[in-house]
C-alpha cells in the first residue's frame, strides 16, 4: 500500500503559519518526530508520495527521493491517501475494501482507494482527485482527532516526548558524559546517541521525564536538562537552563532559558533570554536577551492574530510565540504573550513589547512596521546563515520565497501604512 | 507648491532632525548628514509618503546623497504619474 500524505491549500493552511508558508504541515515537529513521520510510523508505509502547495514542490523535491506532487503516484497501487493534520495516535488504519474517511464538515480525512478502484476516481489535482473519491466510494463518517493550530503541536509535545522516547527504546550512554556531572531520575530515561558530549558541570534531570540526546550533540558546562526533552543533532546547548517539555531540532544554537518550546532546526537562541511555549522555525536567529511572554499576568487564556486582524483564542493559558523561517531578531526584543512573527521579518527592540502581530518580510524599526532594506536584502542574508551551516540557497529557495512575498503582501502593506502614521506623528 | 528638492529637505530635517537650511544637495545622507541605517529605512518610508510613491528598496537605498534623491525620486514620479515642481 502506497501513502500520500497532503498538505492541501485552503484555510487550514493558514492556522500553522508561519511555519507553514515555508514547508508541508507534516514537516512540523512535535515530540521527537514529525507529524510525516508519525503518519508512516502509525502506517507502516515505505512506498510514500506526497502533494502539497505547488509553490513550495520545487523546494521539497531537493529535500526528498520520494515524489512530490507526481499524478503517477496516484496509479498502479493500493492507496492510502492521508490529510496530514489527522492525528497518527487517534488513526485507525484502514484495509480491505476502499472508503473515504470525511468528517463532520465534509472534509476528506483519509482515502483508502484499493488499485481496482482507481478506475473510479480521477482529478486534475489531488483536491479534485479527492472529490472524486467521495463521490465515487463509499464515504465514512469519521471523528478522526486532528492537529487544528500550531499550538496544539507546542502544547502536546511534552507528552509526545514521552511517547516517543518509548516507542524508540533507546537508553543509555553512548555517547560521553564528563565528570563532574549529575543524572537525576531513572538512568533508563535517558538515552546520549553515540558522538554526542556532554561536558562537565551538566545536570540531566530524567526525573520527570525522559531526556533524549541525538548523536553530535554537545551540551556545555553548567547546562539543566530537564525531561521530558528532545535534542536534536548537532545542536549546541551553552550552558542553558533547558526546562521540561521542549524538542530542538538539528543544528541549532541554544541558551537561556528555554522552557516546552519547539525549534524546528537550524535556529540560533545563542544567548540570556527566555523563549517559552513557542514555536520557532529554521535560520532563525534570536538576539540576545530576546524573550517571550507565555503567561498573561491574569492568567486568562491566550490569544493569536494568525492574520493580523482576527485574535483567536487558543484556550490555553501558556502560549508563547511563533516564529517563522528566517526570521532575526535584535539584543532586547521582547515578544508579548502569543506574538505571531513572520517568517524573514527584521525585528529591533522597541524598548516595550513588540506588537503580537508582525507580518513576514517586515522590517520593525523604531516601533513600526517598515519595508527596510527590501526582501532582495533578506535573501542575501539567509544565503549567507545558510551556508554556515553547509547548505545552499537555491534559485528554489528564491522562487518559493518569491511566492510567499506575494501571498503576505496584504497584512505587510497595511502594517507599513500604519507605520507610516506612526512615524509622521 | 514647493519644489522637489525643497520638499526632500524638509523631510531629510525631520527625520535626520536638522536645520533644512543646513541641507545641501552635495550632502551624503550618512556621511554629511549623519544617517544612521535605520534613519535610512525612515528616510525612504517618508519619502514615498510625502510624494505619495512606491520606490524599489534596493535602487532608492543606493541612493547617496540630496541631490541624487531629488533626480531619483523626480524619476520616480513621472514614472507612476505624479505631478511634481
Amino acid at each position: 500500500m502506497r501513502l500520500i500524505l497532503v498538505d492541501k491549500s485552503g484555510d487550514h493552511r493558514q492556522n500553522f503559519h508561519p511555519l507553514t508558508l515555508s514547508r508541508p504541515l507534516w514537516e512540523l515537529r512535535c515530540g521527537m518526530t514529525s507529524l510525516g513521520e508519525k503518519l508512516q510510523a502509525k502506517i507502516g508505509a515505505s512506498d510514500i508520495a506526497y502533494f502539497l502547495p505547488e509553490y513550495m514542490a520545487e523546494v521539497y523535491r531537493a529535500k526528498t527521493d520520494r515524489p512530490v506532487n507526481d499524478p503517477a503516484s496516484l496509479t498502479g497501487a493500493d492507496l492510502l491517501i492521508v490529510d496530514a493534520r489527522v492525528k497518527a495516535d487517534g488513526f485507525t488504519v484502514p484495509t480491505g475494501r476502499s472508503e473515504v474517511g470525511v468528517n463532520e464538515q465534509g472534509e476528506v480525512l483519509y482515502a483508502r482507494i484499493t488499485a481496482v478502484d482507481l478506475k473510479k476516481v480521477n482529478g486534475a489535482d489531488i483536491a479534485a482527485f479527492l472529490e472524486s473519491a467521495k463521490a465515487a466510494l463509499p464515504n465514512v463518517r469519521c471523528e478522526l482527532p486532528t492537529w487544528n493550530y500550531t499550538w496544539d503541536l507546542i502544547l502536546a509535545s511534552p507528552h509526545q516526548i514521552a511517547a516517543d522516547f518509548a516507542i524508540a527504546g533507546r537508553s543509555g550512554i553512548e555517547g560521553t558524559v564528563e565528570e563532574p556531572s549529575a543524572i537525576r531520575g531513572n538512568r533508563n530515561d535517558v538515552y546520549i546517541a553515540r558522538g554526542a558530549k556532554v561536558h562537565p558541570m551538566v545536570v540531566i534531570d530524567a526525573e520527570h521525564g525522559p531526556i533524549y540526546i541525538e548523536e553530535d550533540v554537545e551540551v556545555h558546562p553548567f547546562t539543566r536538562i530537564e525531561g521530558p526533552c528532545y535534542i536534536g543533532r548537532k545542536s549546541i546547548l551553552l550552558g542553558t537552563k533547558c526546562r521540561e517539555g521542549n524538542s530542538i531540532g538539528p543544528w541549532c544554537r541554544l541558551g537561556g532559558e528555554v522552557e516546552e518550546s519547539i525549534i524546528q532546526g537550524y535556529s540560533n537562541k545563542y544567548h540570556d533570554g527566555f523563549l517559552g511555549h513557542a514555536y520557532v522555525g529554521e535560520w532563525v536567529n534570536l538576539g540576545a536577551l530576546t524573550t517571550n511572554s507565555d503567561l498573561k499576568n491574569d492568567y486568562t487564556t491566550v490569544s493569536v492574530m494568525l492574520d493580523g486582524r482576527h485574535a483567536i483564542d487558543t484556550g490555553s493559558t501558556k502560549v508563547g510565540c511563533l516564529i517563522g523561517d528566517h526570521t532575526k531578531t535584535a539584543v532586547g526584543a521582547f515578544f508579548n504573550t502569543g506574538a505571531y512573527v513572520g517568517a524573514m521579518a527584521i525585528i529591533m527592540a522597541a524598548g516595550k513589547a513588540l506588537p503580537k502581530y508582525i507580518p513576514s518580510f517586515a522590517w520593525f524599526v523604531e516601533g513600526v512596521v517598515t519595508k527596510g532594506f527590501g526582501h532582495k536584502t533578506l535573501y542575501e542574508t539567509a544565503a549567507t546563515a545558510m551556508s554556515r551551516r553547509k547548505c545552499q540557497w537555491t534559485e528554489a529557495d528564491r522562487a518559493m520565497w518569491d511566492a510567499i512575498f506575494e501571498m503576505t503582501a496584504g497584512p505587510r502593506d497595511e502594517a507599513v501604512k500604519k507605520g507610516r502614521r506612526a512615524m509622521l506623528k | 507648491m514647493a519644489t522637489v528638492e525643497e520638499r526632500i529637505k524638509k523631510v531629510t530635517a525631520r527625520v535626520l532632525r536638522l536645520d533644512p537650511k543646513e541641507i545641501r544637495p552635495e550632502h551624503s545622507f550618512t556621511e554629511d548628514l549623519g544617517a544612521e541605517s535605520v534613519q535610512s529605512i525612515e528616510l525612504v518610508a517618508m519619502f514615498e509618503e510625502e510624494f505619495g510613491i512606491e520606490m524599489d528598496e534596493d535602487a532608492a537605498l543606493s541612493v547617496s546623497t540630496v541631490g541624487g534623491a531629488v533626480d531619483f525620486i523626480t524619476n520616480v514620479c513621472k514614472e507612476q504619474g505624479v505631478d511634481v515642481e
